[in-house]
């Protein structure tokens, strides 16, 4: 069977459509059967006329990463498409205005600077816009229509998928919209020969049902709710934002209240009043914000209260980058704050697991009655994935407290001790559970003890429950082992683990022997698995967006040996062909 | 904290112990030195939850850190004794997510105008449905005797030995600005009267805030002290409606020992309230 691996850039400044042209690129291409990873970069400036790109990764088989370099670029924009050629590959393919509204100055043009082995197709794309619908602004559907007509892609197909965008828009909006992409097929088809020899003409795929088009920050909030989350409270923070306006949206159709606070701190506060309150409640942010949370981290580990947050993390330190993707907070997600702290740690690795870490992370929170955090990262927030609808979660994922029984209402101790550490808790309300909750170091009844022995006790009672949360951990993502041992192991988390479960694929195919491993799971983390894993690897590459390599000193830490590390803080995502390249070079 | 006397407690526990409303306390007896004005104000609360006849388990009392940061520990009810300047945004959290239960807030003068004073106008904008208690002894307590935002100017303080280079902030005047839609003050010495506004400040829906006047007898020998409360507190001189925000301006200007509700508006829909409208 034919196989189809192509990654598509649209290139325009902002205005120009280029977003939603990837949008509907990407919707059109999952309707029939394809699987898409899309990502889109902006300015972090909302005005102006900053560059705009959407990427979009289209496959026959499974894709775990979004591709780093592209197949064929559509310049929307001379001037930003230029630097955008260094992402085009070796032959590609460039399709752009060949008779702009208004004419380049000198050495603007994006066909000047192309690289003498890419195939370029000129489209007047500003004049068949006019002619379409009597102004530019369809010139990205025009541009649409040219891939369509280069490719072989269904023409009637793709105008339902334009349809379907703009559903809610006024008729004219629509029909701009689906005439301008078919002035730009049939122009194509009439007026361009063909010169490359890429076509979707000759693939079939099997047929699939209907796939949730969604990111990660969707998937965050879609999981919350179907998860019985009943309080968020927030405050705007890029890339996190998004997940705080769908459920300002939904939230107070499923009996829920968001509230929106004057900064994170009031904001983790009152999510761990409402955990208190015995109700599901989260908040989500980034780098900024989960530093401001800090002190409500230590307040919720030491009087086990529940409460979520999903950091998506941005550049940093400090205010960083806030629209560019990296995993620099691990270190703050597992050891932020004082004192021995244990919380747990969880970071979903690709759009679908966003879903199920934060059904995990609500019902590890009310059982374990911690601090769980969820790392996403802008990749995982704002790319978007076809995925099959999520599995909701089952009842007893839904009803996780411990709640007391009658024998412990006789006596009450908020804090007893217990084999695994958790201490059944009686919500306030409950005759006879009452209690004190404190961030001191207490006793079983919640009183404020400073004894040695009280303290030691303690911290062994939250260690512990920390421990127990292991057992219900999902299993770390381990590939097979050609033979006993591999040259090469690759560890990863987060984002980076679909591109390293690649990486490892490919290599494979190319006689080198590897293997993979990564964990949701961070902390606590399955040490275990990870050292029989590393045990049977003879050189271990970590590949992490980071610049210290911060899970390689977790991991040299566990196993106890030097491992290669491979950091990139370039803003992209993790690139399959990156790891690769070093594998190679192992 | 100081160290107190068993013997003083005993007494002190043997003359309370046949009244009805020590139900409220709970086993633990406070730790605060012997003529801490914090007492009174225990007193003051558990005579309110018991004329009211609150049930037990549906009270909620969280504080922050400091002196005041104990009283939960000292309620028979739910308490959560949190962060330094936290009570405020727990208590909000709480309350939208029980709004079932009785939530108070309690706080110090430093927890709730330094450290914690980003809260207080937006809890009071937004009116979430709590009674706020601020212990004002105008000095940091806990942390024995430093300079906190209610210390008059040049007061001497164990953090400025020759006197407070700040001006203090007026409590009251605070709260009306941000909108508290409901604005007292009681006196540390005077039960009775601080039971009336804690209840009255309870029953109201919306964000109550209420200023005690209260000795620190340890850490503040020359100010805020028993004898010159007792010399100076009296009855607020104005209209007992309490439904004009210029005479309730005025009054937090002129009547720094005034003790009564200064403000209350009726109508004001409570953030619970809001919402419900909105989403309906
Ligand atoms: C973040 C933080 N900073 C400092 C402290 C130390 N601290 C504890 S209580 C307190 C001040 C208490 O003064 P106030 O709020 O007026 O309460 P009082 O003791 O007078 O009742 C301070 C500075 C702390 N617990 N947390
Ligand atoms: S406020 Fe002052 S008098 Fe009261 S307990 Fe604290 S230190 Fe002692
Ligand atoms: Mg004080």
């Amino acid at each position: 069977m034919k196989d189809i691996n192509i990654v598509i850039e649209i290139c325009g400044s902002a205005g120009e459509g280029t977003i939603s042209a990837g949008e509907i690129l990407s919707r059109f291409m999952s309707s029939q059967g394809y699987e898409i990873m899309s990502f889109d970069s902006y300015p972090a400036e909302i005005r102006g006329f900053g560059k705009c790109v959407a990427h979009t990764r289209i496959s026959s088989s499974v894709i775990n990463s979004p591709g780093k370099l592209a197949d064929v670029l559509i310049a929307l924009n001379d001037g930003h498409s230029i630097s955008q050629l260094s992402a085009l590959k070796k032959g590609g393919i460039l399709i752009y205005d060949s008779q702009p509204a208004k004419p380049h100055e000198e050495d603007k043009s994006v066909l000047g600077w192309a690289d003498p082995s890419v195939v370029s197709y000129g489209v007047p794309l500003a004049m068949l816009a006019q002619k379409a619908a009597g102004n530019l602004r369809g010139r990205n559907m025009v541009a649409l229509g040219a891939i369509a007509a280069l490719f072989d892609l269904d023409r009637e197909g793709f105008t339902d998928s334009i349809k379907a965008r703009y559903a809610k828009k006024k008729q004219i909006v629509i029909d701009s919209n689906v005439n301008s992409f078919l002035e730009g097929f049939d122009w194509t088809k009439d007026h361009i020969e063909k010169k490359d020899t890429f076509t979707f003409d000759g693939v079939s795929l099997e047929p699939r049902g209907e796939k949730l088009i969604i990111n990660g920050n969707q998937l965050v909030a879609q999981a919350a709710l179907d998860a019985d989350l009943k309080f968020y409270a927030g405050y705007p923070i890029t890339p996190a934002t998004k997940i705080m306006e769908i459920l300002s949206k939904e939230l107070p159709g499923y009996g829920g209240t968001l509230l929106q606070t004057e900064d994170e701190i009031s904001a983790i506060g009152a999510v761990v009043g409402a955990g208190y309150g015995g109700i599901r409640a989260m908040t989500a942010t980034s780098g900024p914000g989960f530093a401001l949370m800090t002190e409500f981290t230590g307040l919720s580990v030491m009087a086990e209260v529940p409460a979520v947050i999903v950091d998506s993390q941005r550049g940093g330190p400090s205010t960083g980058i806030p629209t560019k993707t990296e995993q620099s907070d691990f270190n703050a997600a597992l050891y932020s704050g004082t004192g021995d702290c244990p919380r747990v740690v969880l970071a979903p690795t690709d759009t679908a697991s966003c879903y199920d870490a934060t059904v995990l992370g609500l019902y590890l929170a009310e059982k374990y009655q911690t601090l769980v955090v969820i790392l996403l990262d802008f990749f995982l927030s704002n790319s978007i994935r076809n995925i099959d609808t999520p599995k909701k979660p089952g009842p007893q994922m839904l009803n996780a407290n411990v709640n007391p029984t009658e024998e412990d209402l006789k006596d009450y101790k908020r804090y007893k001790f217990t084999d695994d550490g958790i201490s059944p808790r009686a919500i306030p309300g409950t005759p006879g559970g009452i209690s004190f909750y404190t961030g001191l170091e207490h006793d079983e009844r919640g009183r404020p003890d400073y004894s040695d022995k009280g303290h030691l006790a303690m911290s062994e009672k939250r260690y512990r429950k920390h421990a127990s949360v292991l057992k219900e951990a999902p299993a770390p993502v381990i590939s097979d082992f050609d033979g006993d041992r591999a040259d090469i192991g690759v560890i990863s988390w987060g984002s980076s683990a679909g591109a390293a479960h690649e990486a490892v694929a490919t290599a494979k195919k190319e006689g080198i022997n590897a293997a993979s491993f990564s964990s949701v799971m961070l902390y606590p983390f399955p040490d275990e698995a990870l050292i029989e894993f590393a045990g049977r690897c003879d050189n271990i590459l970590i590949p992490e967006l980071n610049f210290q390599g911060q899970f390689a000193d977790y991991a040299q830490g566990v196993i106890k040996r030097e491992v290669t590390r491979l950091n990139f803080i370039t803003g992209r995502p993790m690139a399959a062909e990156d790891i690769l390249d070093k594998m190679r070079e192992m | 904290m100081v160290e107190i006397q068993s013997k003083y407690l005993d007494e002190k526990l043997d003359q309370v112990r046949a009244m009805d409303f020590l139900q409220y306390r709970s086993g633990d007896l406070p730790t605060w030195c012997p003529g801490c004005g914090y007492f009174g104000i225990m007193d003051a609360f558990y005579k309110a939850c018991r004329q009211m006849e609150l049930k037990h388990e549906n009270i909620c009392t969280v504080s922050g850190i400091g002196c005041s940061g104990r009283t939960p520990i000292f309620i028979n009810s739910y308490g959560f004794h949190t962060l330094h300047g936290r009570s405020i945004p727990v208590a909000s959290g709480l309350k939208l997510a029980r709004p079932d239960l009785t939530v108070f807030a309690v706080a110090g003068d430093g927890d709730a105008l330094g450290i914690g004073g980003g809260h207080l106008p937006h809890v009071a904008r937004k009116n979430i449905d709590i009674t706020f208690i601020l212990f004002d002894n105008s000095i940091y307590g806990l942390t024995k005797g430093q300079s906190s935002s209610t210390t008059p100017y040049e007061m001497k303080t164990n953090s400025h030995p020759v006197g407070n280079p700040d001006s203090p902030l007026n409590p009251i005047r605070l709260a009306l600005s941000y909108g508290a839609s409901f604005v007292a003050r009681g006196y540390a010495g005077d039960p009775e009267g601080m039971k009336e506004v804690i209840m009255e400040g309870t029953k109201h829906p919306g964000f109550s805030f209420i200023q005690i006047l209260t000795p620190c007898v340890t850490f503040d020998k020359s100010n805020r002290t028993w004898k010159n409360l007792k010399e100076n507190v009296h009855p607020l001189r104005m209209s007992p409606e309490a439904d004009n925000m210029e005479t309730a301006m005025r009054a937090a200007e002129n009547q720094p020992f005034g003790v009564g509700v200064f403000f209350k508006d009726k109508d004001r829909r409570s953030y619970q309230d809001i919402l419900d409208g909105l989403n309906a």
